[in-house]
């Protein structure tokens, strides 16, 4: 470990660290444009200037390109120093536009920052100023090249790091232009990243153009909403409006970037049919009178049918907080019919997960960090992002993958890839931990061979699975396989992209309860009368949204808490409107079981956009926010247990009934989190499998979700929705000439649950055989369960 | 001149592509091609390089454009680069590039109307001993006059009406 | 006329190319057959006994960079040959190419065996097609006499050259842009370390020297190290040197000269003076980036360390001359935007700065400066020079400080003037 003496002060820093880290953690801010913590230091901008005193390394030098050294000394006031800062500031001045007035990068532009820092202060260039066109990089990027100083983060951020293959810097000199070959939307899932790296006005946020001037902006550490892996965001509000998300720095999970889903998703908050009114019986009440009714209706339908007439639907969307004191609620009432997850598949995956998952959790920082990564049935860019991304780390690093899976996964990075079927990964799953392929055909005993042999020369090696397509007994069988390929000196991870944000908190407080097909069934037998639904839409999202609909009809009470325009909100006899995740503090439990808080960007309210119209607000004056309402669900549910409703009394009674989540005590927004050790129940094993399905035709169909579209909070963001794809479905080339269809050709497709009409998509790494579709929200494929196989039939649309 | 590049050297550098583990190092090679072919590079010029290197676009771009040789606009029958840099400077380039300017009544940057030539100014030919010097196409021509100049847009301009 | 031994221009005939008979019979290739009777690092030490300093511009010695050079690592090495020439005033490597270019190729066979590197790239600018042509012709030539290819020689060492034509712009004769370009990447410079004969081309062992050095290297084997300790003047100095004499003199022709020849020799007896009678007042004595010497250096030796001395670089050895009619910030102008417009871009004093030099040059010679302007100048050269990426920046400073240095009173001329004292003469 390397000492040296920066500015008069001695540090320590770990071997490899470069002296401009070094100096920041001395807390010494060494002006700079193009190093960047994830990007790495190129040496191009020249700012980050140091005059190196003594030492091994001497005189004038870039920090960022100096790895500390023992003996070194190093000052960052060194009068030659500072002169050749001020330069690179004026010289990056120089076609700098001064439309800091109107630019949406004003109140944190570094070049602002720098500029100041750098001590550049009076103009003495006063010839013509280089002038660009700009480009329209689609509905996320908003480019004004003139601003541009030429610091490469934007093309190192997009086609280094994050793989996209659409942007490019092109000329030369002072001329250099970053975009695309031609106009067009930015192809990369990740494009959104490039806002953030930018250190001024170049590339911003297009939705947030023109909206807040951003020392007005309110913005708060907190935890992205739009998958199970827990990514660090700091979402920013104004005028009641969440307006825009970036990035936060959570070194254990998302790093420094984030997904454009997690960024550009948060225009649910801001819903135009988001309930923001208590009710009951379709009557608005005030939000206490509607918990008092809530109350008291739930205490007559136990005293009058008895406890287990009650039953409560948590949720992957819904905090931990609310969820335990769900949990609370459900046993104080008397009740076992308590669940966290309509989706049969995905609450069972859930708990078995937080049952078996151990020690051998990996967080998306040991997957940067591995070598050897192993996808069964998970499909990243659909189904946590910004897995792919620090998969594609991992390959830089020089680390392989492997993917086995039906469906063409898509990674931003180089892949091995083999279609298996579905209802195969589980069984396969066990044979490879047990090194046992006597049940596999030659081509896949080969493959699985290999796989072994690379896995026992892997150093950091990790499994991933996807929740979805394992489904219990996969999970199951993916941490066994973990647990048995493991050596004393080297432990396999196993990473498990789960639903939600907070999955893996439902599956360790749902224990060995039932499922909700089991209470369907109840239900339907006229056993449970009465249900307590926290941010879940179970006539939705059950594995047979028909069948569920037809039993929740059949329930005397509907009580409803949530913060979007879900059906159970809009059937609900009583609803309560809850607060989004960015209008509350709380906390969710991520896939590899880490803790994290979140705090809260504003407080709810119609935003004044829509109760301007576009206009001056109008000018009547209420005692009352409009559509303030809105509570955080935990405290809707102290309320309804009549318990003081102050967070930190919330989690210290949870904390106390519970030392699993003792961790609720400690944890804040400044850490990376807590990974709790403690492990959940695995569900009961004799529950029936989730669909019941008649036969409708010869070809296997299966179920998954898309990157967009299939995620309700993302579904109802604006920003996000041009990039939804039309219902689709995508068949191997081959299977595709089989049954007489070509790309783009509209077809009819037909399950148990109706027909529509789908696109054909086609795709070489798809398993040939199998058709595939997306569940897509508010379209023909809404009723579609992901992880499902159903039977179904595909015919070419002829012209109508 | 229609096509970009005859189909035959479209495949030869998609064999050569192939062949090799690095096909990038083809792009200014297959650029250059197409430049000779076409008269220059358009879009479409860009797009074929990739698809047939088998790279991405934007990887062809980011050289096509810093490249001061390769056109990524339409050219003249004939570029006539304009040595401006000192020994040409010094010995007289101004007054060459003012005679070639009236002669062919056009500035730098510009094609006469005919399509004939385009003028553009370029640095150092490595021809400092026979300066002032211009490139028309890969000739370099030194030790220039405006007499000169004038014989040698002549004989241009007949081999271009050779050529057609 | 040129009584000096000629060594590199020995065979050279005006407007015509030595084909390999021809070279053979002026004892072409006995370089090449006496190296592989050598081992490899008896090659690399009779280069490096010979002192031979690289001819690209930065006279690094070339044995000792070959000593550096892993030449036992296995997996694929390379050679290249820098064959950029771009820089203003440079024209020597197209005139040996354009007449003798066999001794290139023998070089790099030579230099291949003693690295162990069987692959070759010759790199030409674009504007060097003739050169292209040539040196195309001469490897097939070498390949059918046996001296290219599999088991040159008898050898047991395989060699093969490929000719790769750039497409424009000076940085690319910065050996690691160079690289870049090779790969068909974009050719900004790369950090060094690592060098490139540790990881160059293709991230593989590389080592990358200049035409006229590789081209030097047969005469080196043929003749011996101690031979080319006797061909130059200075006390110190070894070996000849082609010298590309540019700007106002009445011969503008390439020479071969033996390091060490006085500056006056050089514009007077082989320039045949300074044209028209008029007096000679500055010149750069090896390309656009090296500092200008005056009336007063001109009995200053042409080598490496005499040049040093007066604050200037022998460079490439091109010589332009200027007359007394010449305004100096004029010409610095021209120098400055030549490197302004070649600047790759990557780096911000180069990007930036050169342009804002080339405002502020621009200012001071159309009458608009001030002396703030003046000042400005100063501490931008001092911002410039040493703080940029690689050393183009670095090289374009080299003329704008010699201006400081030696005219500045023609600066403040113009400022006085509020334009050019030259205008009009
Ligand atoms: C901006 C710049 C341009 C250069 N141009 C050339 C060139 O055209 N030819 C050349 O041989 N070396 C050139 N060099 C020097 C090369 O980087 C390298 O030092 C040289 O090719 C090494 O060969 P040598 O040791 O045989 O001289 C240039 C260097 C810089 C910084
Ligand atoms: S000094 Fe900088 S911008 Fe200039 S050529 Fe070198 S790296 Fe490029
Ligand atoms: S931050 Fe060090 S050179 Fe840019």
């Amino acid at each position: 470990m390397p000492k040296l003496t920066i500015d008069n002060l001695q540090v320590t820093v770990a071997e490899g660290t470069n002296v401009l880290e070094a100096a920041r953690a001395l807390d010494i801010v060494i002006p700079h444009f193009c190093y960047h913590e994830a990007l790495g230091a190129v040496g191009a901008c020249r700012l980050c200037a140091m005059m190196f005193v003594d030492g091994p390394v001497k005189g004038l030098q870039m920090a960022c390109m100096i790895k500390a050294q023992d003996g070194m000394v190093v000052s960052s006031t060194d009068p030659d120093a500072m002169d050749l800062r001020r330069h690179v500031i004026e010289w990056t001045m120089i076609n700098h536009p001064h439309d800091c007035p109107v630019c949406d990068e004003g109140g944190e532009c570094q070049l602002q920052e720098m500029t100041v820092a750098g001590g550049h202060g009076v103009r003495r260039y006063t010839g013509k100023k280089r002038t660009f066109s700009n480009q329209n990089l689609g509905p996320f990027v908003q480019q004004e090249m003139n601003r541009c100083i030429t610091c490469y983060r934007c093309v190192r951020t997009y086609r280094d790091y994050c793989g996209g293959s659409d942007y490019g810097v092109f000329g030369s000199r002072n001329r250099v232009f970053y975009g695309r070959v031609q106009d067009g939307s930015l192809e990369s899932p990740f494009s959104g990243n490039i806002i953030d790296v930018c250190p001024t006005g170049v590339l911003t946020s297009k939705p947030f153009r023109y909206k807040t001037r951003l020392w007005d902006l309110q913005e708060a550490p907190s935890v992205c909403p739009h998958c199970s892996l827990g990514c660090a965001t700091v979402p920013g509000g104004r005028y009641r409006d969440v307006q825009r998300v970036r990035a936060g720095i959570n070194r254990e999970t998302n790093g420094f970037f984030i997904c454009d889903r997690g960024r550009f998703g948060y225009d649910h908050v801001n819903h135009p049919q988001r309930p923001r009114q208590a009710r009951v019986d379709g009557q608005p009440v005030m939000i206490d009178k509607a918990v008092m009714a809530a109350r008291q209706r739930v205490a007559e339908m136990a005293r009058e049918h008895g406890p287990n007439s009650v039953a409560f639907l948590g949720s992957s969307r819904a905090s931990l907080e609310a969820n335990a004191l769900l949990r609370d609620l459900a046993s104080t009432t008397g009740s076992t019919q308590l669940v966290f997850e309509a989706h049969h598949g995905r609450d069972r995956a859930a708990r078995t997960l937080v049952a078996r998952l151990g020690e051998h959790a990996r967080s998306q920082e040991d997957i940067r960090q591995s070598d050897l990564i192993i996808l069964f049935g998970a499909d990243p860019l659909a189904e946590g992002p910004m897995l792919a991304l620090a998969i594609r780390q991992a390959v830089r690093n020089g680390g392989r993958v492997v993917v086995i899976d039906p469906r063409p996964v898509e990674l931003p990075c180089a892949a091995t890839h083999l279609p298996l079927a579905p209802e195969r990964l589980p069984v396969i799953l066990t044979a490879f931990g047990r090194g046992d392929l006597n049940a596999f055909d030659a081509r896949e005993r080969e493959f699985f061979a290999s796989l072994i042999e690379q896995l026992h020369s892997a150093r950091r090696p990790i499994m991933v699975g996807g929740a979805d397509l394992l489904g219990d007994k996969g999970v199951d069988a993916l941490c066994s396989a973990a647990a048995e390929l493991s050596t004393g000196a080297r432990s396999v991870g196993v990473m498990t992209l789960l639903a939600g944000p907070n999955s893996f908190g439902g599956g360790l407080l749902a224990g060995d309860g039932p499922g909700f097909d089991t209470l369907l069934d109840a239900v339907h037998e006229g056993r449970v009368h009465a249900l307590v639904c926290l941010e879940s839409d179970p006539f939705r999202e059950a594995m047979d949204p028909a069948r569920a609909q037809a039993a929740l009809g059949r329930l005397q009470l509907l009580v409803s808490i949530d913060a979007t325009p879900s059906l159970a909100a809009r059937r609900a006899d009583i609803f309560l409107p809850a607060r989004a995740n960015a209008e509350m503090a709380g906390s969710y439990i991520n896939n590899e079981g880490r803790l994290q808080a979140f705090l809260p960007v504003i407080d709810p309210g119609l935003p004044i956009r829509e109760t301007g119209a576009g206009n001056h607000p109008p000018r009547e004056f209420f005692q009352e926010t409009p559509g303030s309402a809105p509570e955080a669900d935990w405290w809707l549910l102290a309320q309804l247990l009549e318990r003081s409703a102050n967070l930190a009394e919330v989690r210290k009674t949870i904390a106390e009934n519970d030392e699993v989540l003792a961790g609720l005590l400690s944890i804040t927004t400044e850490t990376t989190g807590l990974r709790l050790t403690a492990r959940g129940v695995m569900p009961l094993s004799a529950e029936k499998p989730p669909l019941h399905a008649a036969a409708v035709g010869i070809l296997t169909l299966l179920v998954t979700t898309a990157p967009v579209g299939s995620h309700w909070l993302a579904h109802l963001s604006s920003p996000l929705a041009a990039t939804e794809p039309q219902p689709y479905v995508c068949l191997h080339p081959d299977h595709a000439d089989a049954l007489g269809l070509v790309a783009g050709d509209r077809a009819r497709l037909t399950t148990h649950s109706g027909h529509c009409q789908v696109v054909i998509r086609l795709s070489a790494q798809m398993m040939n055989g199998l058709v595939l579709t997306p569940q897509l929200w508010d379209t023909a494929l809404e009723g579609m369960r992901p992880g499902s196989l159903l039977d179904c039939r595909l015919e070419k649309e002829t012209k109508a | 001149m229609t096509e970009l590049l005859p189909q035959n050297q479209i495949d030869s550098f998609k064999a050569r592509a192939a062949a090799i583990a690095h096909p990038h190092e083809l792009i200014v090679d297959l650029l250059r091609a197409i430049q000779s072919h076409y008269g220059w590079v358009p879009d479409d010029g860009v797009l074929l390089t990739a698809v047939t290197l088998g790279i991405l676009p934007v990887e062809v771009e980011e050289l096509a454009t810093f490249y001061d040789k390769i056109y990524r606009r339409a050219v003249g029958r004939r570029v006539i680069h304009v040595c401006d840099s000192i020994c040409c400077w010094s010995t007289g380039a101004e007054m060459i590039t003012e005679h070639l300017q009236k002669s062919l009544g056009i500035n730098f940057g510009m094609t006469t109307a005919d399509g004939a030539f385009t003028l553009l100014p370029s640095c150092c030919l490595g021809a400092c001993g026979d300066a002032p010097a211009m490139m028309i196409g890969l000739t370099t021509y030194g030790k220039l006059t405006p007499q000169q100049i004038d014989e040698i847009l002549l004989k241009e301009r007949a081999a271009i009406a050779a050529a057609d | 006329m040129n009584a000096y031994p000629q060594v590199l221009f020995k065979n050279r005939r005006p407007g015509e190319t030595v084909l390999l008979s021809e070279y053979e019979k002026a004892g072409g290739y006995q370089g090449l057959r006496t190296a592989l009777k050598m081992s490899p690092e008896e090659v690399s030490t009779q280069v490096k006994n010979s002192g031979l300093r690289g001819r690209g511009g930065a006279g690094f010695p070339t044995g000792i960079k070959w000593s550096f050079f892993p030449v036992d690592q296995p997996g694929e090495k390379y050679l290249v040959c820098n064959g950029d020439e771009m820089e203003p005033g440079t024209y020597k490597d197209r005139q040996l190419l354009l007449a003798d270019p066999h001794q290139l190729v023998e070089g790099m066979a030579i230099a291949a065996y003693a690295l162990q590197t069987p692959v070759g790239y010759v790199f030409l600018r674009y504007a060097y097609e003739d050169c292209s042509l040539r040196v195309e012709r001469a490897i097939e030539e070498a390949i059918d006499a046996g001296y290219l290819g599999k088991n040159i020689l008898g050898s047991g060492f395989d060699v093969e050259l490929h000719v790769h034509r750039s497409a424009g712009r000076y940085i690319l004769g910065e050996e690691t842009s160079l690289l870049n370009g090779l790969e068909g990447r974009r050719p900004v410079p790369r950090s060094k370390p690592p060098f490139p004969a540790r990881s160059g081309l293709f991230g593989r062992p590389t080592n990358v020297n200049n035409v006229e050095t590789l081209a030097t290297v047969p005469h080196i084997l043929t003749n011996g190290p101690v031979w080319f300790h006797t061909l130059a003047l200075s006390p110190d100095g070894v070996g000849t040197k082609l010298f590309g004499l540019s700007g106002h003199l009445n011969r503008t022709e390439c020479f071969e000269l033996p390091l060490g020849i006085t500056l006056r020799e050089v514009v007077e007896d082989f320039g045949g003076g300074v044209r028209g009678g008029h007096k000679f007042k500055a010149c750069l004595p090896g390309g656009a980036s090296t500092p200008y010497l005056t009336a007063e250096h001109l009995d200053v030796m042409m080598d490496f360390d005499p040049l040093e001395v007066v604050n200037s670089r022998l460079g490439t050895a091109g010589v332009t001359v200027f007359d007394e009619h010449t305004c100096m910030v004029a010409v610095t102008r021209n120098l400055n935007h030549f490197f302004a417009r070649e600047s790759c871009g990557w780096c911000t004093p180069c990007r930036d700065g050169l342009a804002t030099v080339s405002w502020l040059l621009d200012r001071i010679e159309f009458g608009q400066a001030t002396m703030d302007d003046l000042a400005m100048l100063k501490d931008q050269v001092r911002n410039i020079k040493g703080r940029s990426f690689c050393a183009l920046a670095e090289g374009a400073m080299g003329p704008v400080e010699a201006l400081l240095r030696l005219f500045e009173d023609e600066i403040k001329d113009h400022i006085k003037r509020g334009g050019c004292p030259f205008a009009g003469k």
